[in-house]
């Protein structure tokens, strides 16, 4: 459905895409995933035509994307990353004024903003002014503002930053319903949890590359183990830092160490003992399923949010 | 006391940050303080002089001197003929010319002298002043001009038509006993000869006289007829409010300006708010967008304008409706190089910041220079060209055509076709630079 063949673009000396290449089928979820300024919201730009490539081509239905395409508009809906509202309007206005730019009917656009306010919850606060909403509202809004025009593709650019845990749920629930009724979802995010719950597949994007694209399982299957192995951070951890290096390649976060044991010490009896012998207190100890923070960690040497 | 120091730093530093809080506190005020001071007479330059039509009818030498005198005013700068474009030959003004060109606002007023300016028994000398008082200072400053002129530049004149006043009130005969009285009283008194006292003001008069003029003795007081201005009004008498009538183009306008500009400054506002991308990643182009807020700025600079001068009527009684039609034209066309204006400052800031600190220091020095505050005719001749590449200028001198009057659009036709010509190469460069992603 949606083909990108070596896309590149440079803002002076800063190269944002770098040769990407990308295929997303119809009815997929799917995830971009990578740190900010990754180049997630670049590409998203290039699909919707807002942006002008210095080479490589997007093919939507085998029809070229060009800059300021017009047509490719009606096709795709995109949720920005800000929330991007006529704040001293109501919600209802807000809906009126950017669906009437996509040539409804007055008929069909009454219609589908009843329907889209109905999707985000909203019916009843739907002559409310925007800036009266909660944080979790405007960004419903801002969702039900893109998909007014029953759009095949929809692109979300991070339409979850700085919501609360509840809004983000329905959000999500939101998106899936949309996903099942048959539109083709494009994610960007740098919440891993985000990524695994919500797509059937993703492409890590670092740097402006594609570096590594697939299901989840895909993904997965890119390190050496499925668990990692972790050592909260304490004056004991602290402490024995030195020792624990002897038998492991250790990663150090803010609150965390992530070790990567040696081939001497692979099976978790003999790490076990070993952390007994110097001393390590096994409540410290976390073992846990490896998450795409792992795959990019492993990628890229770096965690997403550094 | 650290405390007050460093947080007095804090300001400083965030005064300093932000250019345009420091372009509207010192280079607004310093801009308006040096037009003030070349209005007013300050910074070494002089006023600019008044233009006005000068017809000599007279065959008088006094008029010929007094008509020297008048070329050298300061204040005065007698135009005595006129480009005739039929022909494209120059020809001298006459009394009817000179009244045709005040009545068209080619020029503020005209000095005749007419043939009876200085006759064999005449008390006084007669000037004929033709006015067009759009503004009102403009012609008492040329009024006060040639009395000044005249009384400072040629006392020796008043003898003889002081003598003439004598001769007015005691009849020739007893006047003539009474100069020679007096000439007895002089010459004993002060030791002068009693010849060159009756020669001095004898030659005075002679050299006044030409033997064709006719004889128009005046009543009034003695000292008001000795120079007799007759005024005429050939403009604007019949305006029920005409101090209103001049000024409410000039002050429309810069409100005007203020509104629309901040219209298009919202653009950066709706970059801000993320509205501007959202309706750009819709079916909108660019130029749509652009367009768009075009069109909503001139409908709502046009409202204005109306509001305003409906205001002024219901107010001040202000005519608007004897030239309707022409009104609505200069307030369509006011409004159109109003908005380009807008556009012409948005499509080259980088913020709503710049944005709004350039627009307001320009508009305040069009408003300044451009005429909106003070006729312009009381800047020094550099100001005065300054002010004709603003647009403030030719929209308020339209409005003056306009509403002042009573003119058709053929007079105006100059300052339309400029204001279109401002409207239509800002708004085309303005749509170039959106349209080129440059601006957002």
């Amino acid at each position: 459905m949606l083909k990108i063949t070596n896309l590149s673009k440079s803002f002076n000396e800063i190269i944002a895409l770098d040769n990407v290449s990308l295929e997303i089928n119809s009815g997929e979820f799917f995830g971009l995933l990578g740190p900010n300024g990754a180049g997630k919201t670049t590409l998203m730009n290039h699909i919707i035509g807002f942006l002008k490539s210095d080479s490589g081509e997007i093919l939507l239905n085998n029809n070229a994307i060009k800059y300021g395409d017009k047509n490719i508009r009606y096709k795709i809906g995109y949720v920005p990353q800000e929330i991007a509202l006529y704040q001293e309007l109501s919600a209802y206005k807000n809906l009126k004024i950017f669906g009437s730019l996509f040539n409804l009917s007055k008929k069909e656009l009454n219609k589908n903003i009843d329907k889209t306010l109905e999707l985000v919850q909203l019916t009843d606060r739907k002559s409310s002014a925007v800036k009266e909403f909660s944080g979790g509202m405007k960004r419903r809004l801002n969702l039900a503002i893109s998909i007014l025009h029953n759009p095949e593709i929809l692109l979300c650019d991070e339409p979850t930053v700085g919501v609360d845990p509840q809004s983000r749920n329905a959000i999500f629930e939101m998106l899936q319903e949309l996903n099942q009724q048959g539109i083709t979802i494009i994610y960007t995010t740098h919440y891993m949890e985000e990524a695994e719950r919500l797509c059937n597949r993703l492409a890590i994007i670092d740097g402006g590359q594609i570096i590594a694209s697939g299901s989840l399982m895909d993904l997965l299957n890119k390190l050496d183990s499925k668990e990692t192995l972790k050592i909260h951070k304490t004056p004991e951890s602290i402490e024995l830092y030195e020792k624990l290096t002897k038998i492991s390649t250790i990663n150090e976060f803010d609150f965390k160490y992530e070790l990567i044991p040696n081939k001497d010490f692979q099976k978790y009896s003999q790490l076990y003992k070993y952390f007994e012998e110097i001393g390590l207190p096994s409540d410290l100890i976390e073992i846990s399923r490896a998450s795409l923070e792992d795959v990019f960690l492993h990628l890229t040497g770096r965690r997403i949010r550094d | 006391m650290k405390n007050i120091f460093e947080l007095i730093k804090k300001d400083f530093t965030r005064f300093v940050n932000d250019k345009t809080a420091v372009l509207l506190t010192f280079l607004v005020p310093a801009v308006l303080i040096i037009i003030f001071g070349n209005i007013f007479g300050g910074g070494g330059s002089s006023r600019g002089k008044a233009n006005v039509i000068f017809v000599n009818k007279s065959n008088s030498e006094i008029a010929k001197i007094i008509e020297e005198k008048l070329d050298s005013s300061s204040s005065i700068r007698l135009v005595k003929k006129y480009r005739i474009e039929e022909t494209d030959s120059i020809a001298e003004f006459t009394e009817e010319k000179a009244i045709e060109y005040i009545k068209a606002g080619k020029h503020p007023a005209a000095v005749v002298f007419p043939s009876d300016f200085l006759s064999d028994t005449s008390i006084a000398m007669n000037i004929k002043f033709y006015y067009d008082p759009r503004n009102e200072i403009e012609s008492a400053i040329i009024q006060g001009g040639i009395q000044q002129t005249i009384f400072t530049q040629l006392p020796q004149i008043f003898p003889a038509l002081l003598t003439r006043q004598a001769n007015e009130f005691l009849g020739d005969e007893d006047g003539e006993g009474f100069r020679n009285e007096m000439a007895d009283i002089v010459s004993s008194y002060f030791g002068v000869p009693k010849d060159s006292i009756l020669n001095f003001t004898s030659s005075q008069i002679s050299s006044g006289l030409s033997s064709e003029e006719t004889s128009d003795s005046s009543s009034g007081s003695f000292i008001e007829n000795l120079i007799k201005f007759d005024s005429v009004q050939l403009v604007g008498a019949n305006l029920k409010n005409p101090q209103v009538t001049r000024i409410v183009g000039g002050w429309a306008i810069m409100f005007l300006l203020f509104t629309l500009t901040a219209i298009a400054t919202s653009l950066f506002e709706e970059k801000q708010e993320g509205t501007l991308k959202r309706l750009l990643c819709m079916p909108v182009t660019r130029t749509e967008i652009l367009l768009s807020k075009y069109y909503f700025s001139m409908a709502l600079g046009i409202i204005q304008l109306m509001v305003l001068f409906v205001f002024s009527w219901a107010i001040f009684d202000v005519d608007i409706f004897s030239n309707f039609l022409n009104l609505i034209v200069v307030i369509v066309i006011s409004a159109s190089a109003a908005v380009s204006f807008g556009m012409i400052i948005t499509a080259h800031a980088t913020s709503i910041s710049q944005a709004n600190g350039v627009a307001t220091l320009l508009i305040l020095i069009m408003s300044a220079v451009g005429g909106s505050w003070f006729p312009t005719f009381l800047f020094p001749d550099w100001l005065q060209v300054v002010a004709k590449f603003t647009l403030t200028y030719w929209s308020v001198e339209a409005f003056q055509q306009i509403m002042w009057r009573q003119a058709e659009l053929s007079a105006i036709y100059l300052n339309l076709i400029i204001l279109i010509a401002i409207s239509v190469i800002f708004n085309s460069y303005a749509v170039y630079r959106f349209n080129k992603g440059n601006i957002f």
